[in-house]
């Protein structure tokens, strides 16, 4: 793995003896008798934006839940900062959470809902407004504080709901797909201020996504939850390049997977016969594996090349026809057919305004790898 | 346009004939004076030839306002029918709060047993309350017979038997209602309260309250109105001092046959009720426009 070894302060998980400050061990929530969380155990880090990133019904936002207390664990059990959440109800926790709807209080002002918190704690009104409004110019919302909800945009709505959540000042913020409900540019720009806010306050953030890039964005670790498991938990670059099965290495990103049998295992490659890509594809690294053990190779479709001559010095080498060209501005993305029929996606950089020498449709077009670009999975 | 007008117009129509017609009528007789003719009142349009005389007579409500009995009676009708209003809605809030966070097929199960008694004729179901009230009667037996009390308690023809009698009959009024209203009630917005450090108390009083209230004055509204006019309950449940508005024109008309008192008293009693319910409104409506 080409994992670097260092240890740096800012990351806590590389360090084996750093203290966690979310402990989850052997967390299960069944509903009805059908597991919605599957024995789940997760260390995050002080002052971490972890990501938890999975399909609808893969569990994260009940999870997510029981981290704020709404949920009670079927078995399990979760430490926030050395104190075991056991039966401790919401109202207690150093938790806040920003809801996937917002839930701001219709009947309260901006200010108010803000506040809201403030004054449950007892604190006085002349501090809480002052706390308020504090609060308001970070998400720079000061304009706003006498409207009411339904006077506002949806991103001024996110705004005060982060706002909300944040005015407690608390150890952990918990937020369920806190993007989801901005356009794409507003959700873009929000992301980095998300960060920014995360830095500045220092709170450990773990949120809940479903959009593999708001993860890779965002996040200082993801995990990748499946069917009420984590399958993966890395840095995005590692979940990105090093999926640990076929179901992450899909989820992340799109990928071409070719079902293989292992014929070589050399210490330092080895060699898969694939029926999907009618050859045998070779692996410029050590596997552990034992021979005729089914393998998947796994290739992202930017580490694919695109050429007319077969390319020399190039281990695999598949030739292909150009079923369909998509242009997407920064990138074109080519569908390719096999002659066995397995069907494959490439994608180039658009580094050029205009390209005459551009593949196009029906070529016949030769599609490599580096040995190394492709990663082997087990399952 | 004209499919418009039309399905607006037979509510309209309907109103029209039925209640603003009928009331001119009352209102009509309200300022005219008993006589022993039939109809028992003096028309208040004398025609001479072609000459018509005007009579109005406001005597009837000068009498009202001398006598004591209905401004006693209008004030007791109000009291009974608030306090009846505030015991339904303290009894039916939380009915109402459990029906809506019930999961659906019990929660239907549960409306349909709020909703049950109507099958039953209300005449009923009132008359019924007198074979348990009444000194031989099923609570007093039993609890004479537990040893709990040694004399039989005086329930029936008491004010509390009205009070026990409207709030009984009316309690689905105020249900439904605010049913309607907490089943809309977003519980994410419950969750924000609590993750805020609410406490279910704190919750409710912050969050709960405040967005029902539109059901709440619904509820209050339907039990606080037909229990001010009401008839059959303190007749059947009520004591000779039970003194309330519906009584005292059952009594004008049908023993005394003074109509133009009798509706000079239905007269004021609508004004009685149409002013507070329009100053609510426009309450309502400009918290809504805020």
């Amino acid at each position: 793995m080409a994992l670097s070894e260092t240890v740096s302060p800012a990351r806590p998980w590389a360090d084996g003896a750093a203290e966690p400050f979310v402990r989850i061990e052997k967390l299960t929530k069944r509903f009805a008798g059908f597991p919605a969380v599957d024995d789940v155990s997760l260390d995050i880090f002080r002052g971490e934006l972890f990501c938890l990133l999975g399909g609808s019904g893969c569990g994260k936002s009940t999870l997510l839940r029981m981290l704020a207390g709404f949920e009670q664990p079927s078995a399990g059990r979760i430490e926030i900062d050395g104190q075991d959440m056991a039966g401790i109800p919401p109202y207690e926790r150093p938790t806040n959470m920003m809801f996937q709807s917002y839930a701001l209080f219709p009947h309260m002002s901006v200010e108010k809902n803000v506040a809201y918190g403030l004054r449950r704690e007892g604190m006085g009104r002349a501090e809480a407004m002052e706390r308020v409004g504090e609060m308001l110019r970070m998400v720079q919302l000061e304009g706003f504080a006498g409207r009411k909800p339904h006077q506002l945009s949806g991103g001024q709505r996110q705004r005060v709901a982060l706002a909300r959540s944040l005015v407690k000042r608390p150890k952990l913020l918990l937020l369920d797909e806190p993007l989801g409900a901005l356009d794409k540019k507003l959700r873009e720009e929000t992301q980095f201020e998300l960060i920014g806010l995360q830095e500045s306050l220092g709170v450990t953030f773990v949120i809940v996504t479903h959009d593999q890039e708001e993860a890779m964005t965002l996040s200082s670790r993801i995990g990748v939850m499946d069917a009420g498991r984590i399958v993966q938990v890395g840095e995005p670059p590692q979940v990105y390049e090093h999926p640990s099965t076929r179901f992450v290495a899909d989820f992340v990103g799109s990928v071409n997977l070719f079902e293989g049998r292992v014929v070589e295992d050399a210490p330092e490659h080895i060699r898969l016969a694939s029926a999907e890509a009618g050859a045998t594809l070779y692996v410029g690294h050590g596997v552990s594996c034992v021979p005729n053990q089914t393998m998947w190779l796994a290739v992202r479709p930017e580490k694919l090349r695109l050429t007319r001559d077969r390319p020399a010095g190039r281990e695999n080498a598949l030739l292909a026809e150009v079923e369909e060209v998509a242009y997407m501005g920064n990138l074109s993305v080519f569908q390719l057919r096999l002659p066995t029929g397995k069907r494959l996606r490439a994608s180039r950089a658009n580094v050029a305004r205009v390209d005459a020498e551009a593949i196009s449709w029906d070529e016949e077009v030769w599609v490599s790898w580096e040995d190394t670009a492709a990663v082997v999975l087990a399952q | 346009m004209s499919g418009r007008w039309l399905v607006i117009a037979v509510p309209f129509v309907w109103l029209l004939v039925f209640f603003l017609v009928p009331f001119l009528v009352v209102a009509k007789i309200s300022v005219s004076d008993a006589a022993i003719a039939m109809p028992p009142y003096t028309p208040i349009l004398d025609w001479e030839g072609l000459r018509a005389t005007l009579t109005l007579s406001f005597g009837n409500y000068a009498y009202l306002w001398e006598d004591a009995l209905y401004a006693t009676a209008y004030w007791f009708s109000l009291k009974v029918a608030f306090v009846s209003a505030a015991v339904a809605l303290v009894i039916g809030y939380p009915m109402a709060y459990f029906i809506a966070r019930s999961p659906e097929p019990k929660r239907t199960l549960y409306l349909t047993l709020v909703i049950l008694p109507f099958w039953t004729s209300f005449l009923l179901r009132v008359y019924a309350w007198q074979g348990f009230l009444r000194s031989n009667g099923v609570i007093n037996n039993f609890l004479l017979w537990t040893g709990v009390i040694d004399q039989p308690l005086v329930m029936l023809q008491t004010d509390f038997a009205v009070y026990l009698g409207i709030v009984y009959t009316y309690l689905p009024f105020m249900i439904l209602p605010l049913y309607a209203n907490l089943a809309k009630l977003d519980e994410s917005l419950l969750e924000a309260s609590a993750d805020l450090g609410g406490r279910p108390l704190a919750t409710f009083f912050h969050v709960t309250l405040p967005l029902s209230a539109p059901g709440v004055i619904a509820g209050f509204m339907l039990v606080f109105v037909p229990a001010i006019g009401e008839f059959v309950i303190p007749e059947l449940l009520g004591g000779p001092g039970t003194l309330m508005i519906g009584k005292v024109l059952w009594n004008e008309f049908f023993q005394n046959r003074d109509w133009p008192v009798a509706s000079a008293v239905a007269t004021v009693m609508l004004l009685v009720l149409v002013v507070p319910i329009m100053l609510l409104r426009l309450a309502q409506a400009r918290a809504e426009a805020e």
